[in-house]
């Protein structure tokens, strides 16, 4: 008996040691190599020894400044399409939520599909649209485009939450004399506040990283930190990787940091609903 | 204050009728109370008169005004929940203040409204609270105190001492007929619990399938229940019902008597020689002991005895595999098992169809 439980605490140990390894040691390699003199970078065997440097963030600093204005325009953007997300989630949210028709019921369904469907599907077509009306390359095009792919899953998620608050609260609400928008603000929001926190982290972590609509949408005013990141592996002198890493470094560490603050509300997200009755 | 009126009140959810047609006159300043089984509708009714629930027929008035498509926070009522339903992130403060807040009532009056309510409910050294550290009987005070201090025309209570342990629903029941009577309010009161009807209703108002089976007094209903439905729904324990056949019929008295009873005169309209009917004696009208002349007379085998100190409860299987229940004195000795003989005075026994 003791031995099995030993050997089965092993085995645990060592899986959470491999998927550890597995999933940070990129991380690890990226930041670290940031740190490294350019020519240990690449070093066989790797130096795991060396004498730190911020000299490619100096560099980065220095001869990058679009890198920069890629991060306020992400944070722009990021900014806005999580406010997009989370108020429309929410609003719809209370709609599934508390009122029930056939037009509702089939309507989630089709929210479920439209979010299998490759985005890019339905983006391209976008394109001709967006020249045509002047948005191309402006940070509103990318706040919808981001809130709009995560609308479905934030309202189906924001059902969830909201289906656990009960509708009696709204009823006493009403008979208090809150009217319906009143209601979604001072009782429902601030009861569904774990949801809408759980809803933003996905948000913001996907609108933060994105590549492929940034690439198709903007083009200098609007362009976001990831493209200049691959802007610095196609550049005509050849890439400079102590740079490379530096900027990856710095585009990692906000999301990052919020995904780690938030991480609580995150699971609170996943696993919505699945205690209830 | 005010008084309503419902008029062929109906509610159907989609082909299913609920309510079918509710016609009820309430005064102002009575406590009313709907009583009934599960699913009889008294809890729709009372979330039609709260606005809750759309009506489907008829009309309601509240005071001289039509309500039926007004708004609830337009109608001059407040409502108290089974669950309570209280704001959880709120305190019990903002809890009370939030409907004079939301119409934007001045901060002054706010606070005085909300203290006094407090001071009322005894509840003054709980309102920086939140609802969660809170016990049961003190949520359902701020529930009530949210309520008082909205200054209502109309107190709706759905069933909101259900959710209390029994000696606390006891407590909170008198505090509640303290309110009514400090504040003179009309009171419409949702329960399934016959006592709480009893005691603290001006009138009970019988609700089963839907339909309104009796408006009365208690006393009124206790005494003489329009059918066999209310004569079993009020009072505790439950009224016995016994089939019988209709021997002779004299005035509004018939004689009725069954394999097993000899016949007894019963006050009763309608019936016809022949006709079946079921006799209702109260359990506190069977009295342990052979019958004299012109009493009824019940015997049996006895099935079940339980004291509760005030009085013993008895049930009795009788020779018709009827069972019926007693209640008698403490001092009466009888066991399980024992035959027993009981007799009763006809004039405290109904007949019903």
């Amino acid at each position: 008996m003791r031995t099995d439980k030993l050997a089965i605490g092993l085995g645990k140990t060592v899986a959470v040691a491999v998927i550890l390894v597995w999933s940070l040691f990129p991380i690890a390699f990226l930041v670290l190599s940031s740190f490294k003199p350019g020519q240990d970078i690449f070093a066989v065997p790797p130096k795991l020894v060396f004498s730190p440097t911020v000299q490619h963030y100096v560099e980065l600093w220095n001869g990058w400044g679009v890198f920069f204005s890629g991060l306020l325009n992400s944070t722009i953007i990021t900014a806005g399409a999580t406010i997009i997300a989370i108020t429309t989630s929410t609003a719809a949210g209370y709609v599934y939520s508390r009122y029930s028709s056939r037009m509702l019921d089939a309507s989630v369904m089709f929210l479920i599909i439209v979010r299998l469907i490759p985005p890019i599907v339905v983006t391209l077509p976008l394109f001709p649209i967006i020249n045509a009306i002047g948005l191309n390359d402006t940070h509103i095009v990318l706040m919808v485009l981001y809130a709009t792919f995560f609308v479905s899953l934030g309202t189906v998620l924001m059902r969830t939450f909201i289906d656990q608050i009960p509708r009696e609260l709204d009823e006493a609400a009403q008979i208090d004399g809150a009217k319906r928008l009143t209601i979604l603000r001072r009782v429902i929001v601030p009861l569904a506040a774990p949801g809408i926190l759980a809803v933003a982290v996905f948000v913001v972590v996907f609108a933060w990283n994105e590549f492929l609509f940034a690439f198709i949408f903007t083009a200098t005013k609007a362009k976001t930190a990831p493209l200049v990141i691959s802007e610095m592996i196609g550049s005509i002198d050849g890439v400079d990787w102590g740079v490379l890493f530096a900027a990856s470094t710095v585009q990692l560490i906000p999301v990052l940091l919020f995904v780690i603050f938030m991480n609580r509300y995150l699971v609170a997200g996943l696993t919505a609903g699945a205690t209830k009755g | 204050m005010a008084s309503l009126r419902l008029a062929g009140l109906k509610k159907s959810f989609g082909a299913v009728d609920i309510i079918k047609g509710v016609n009820l006159e309430i005064k102002d300043g009575e406590f009313v109370v709907f009583v009934g089984p599960s699913g009889c509708g008294k809890s729709t009714l009372l979330r039609m008169i709260a606005g809750l629930e759309d009506i489907s027929g008829g009309e309601l008035y509240i005071g001289d005004r039509l309500c039926n498509e007004v708004q609830p926070r337009e109608r001059g009522i407040a409502m108290v929940f089974q669950s309570y339903a209280l704001y959880p992130h709120m305190t019990v403060y903002d809890n009370m203040g939030f409907g004079l807040s939301l119409n934007k009532t001045p901060k002054p009056e706010l606070d005085a409204r909300v203290r006094e309510a407090a001071r009322i409910l005894k509840m003054e050294h709980l309102l920086e609270r939140k609802p969660s550290q809170l016990s049961g009987g003190q949520r359902q005070r701020v529930a009530i105190g949210r309520a008082i201090v909205r200054k209502p025309g109309v107190f709706l209570f759905d069933e909101p001492l259900s959710n209390l342990d029994a000696a606390l629903r006891v407590d909170m029941r008198m505090e509640l007929a303290k309110l009514h009577r400090d504040l003179g309010a009309t009171m419409i009161y949702v329960t399934h619990d016959q006592i709480e009807a009893m005691t603290l209703a001006d009138k009970i108002v019988v609700l089963d399938g839907g339909l309104v089976q009796q408006v009365g007094s208690p006393m009124e209903l206790y005494k003489n229940p329009a059918n066999k439905f209310v004569a079993g729904f009020i009072g505790a324990p439950k009224m016995n019902f016994l089939p019988v056949k209709v021997q002779s019929v004299a005035g509004d008295t018939a004689m009725v008597a069954s394999d097993t009873m000899s016949p007894i005169p019963v006050k009763g309209r309608g019936f016809s020689v022949g006709d079946p009917a079921w006799l209702g004696i109260r359990p506190q009208f069977l009295k342990p002991g052979p019958p004299t002349d012109g009493e009824g007379a019940l015997r049996g085998r006895i099935a079940l005895v339980e004291r509760l100190g005030t009085e013993t409860i008895i049930a009795v299987d009788t020779a018709e595999n009827e069972r019926v229940v007693a209640a008698i004195p403490v001092d009466v000795e009888l066991a399980f098992g024992d035959a027993a003989e009981f007799q009763f005075n006809p004039q405290a026994a109904h007949l019903f169809h």
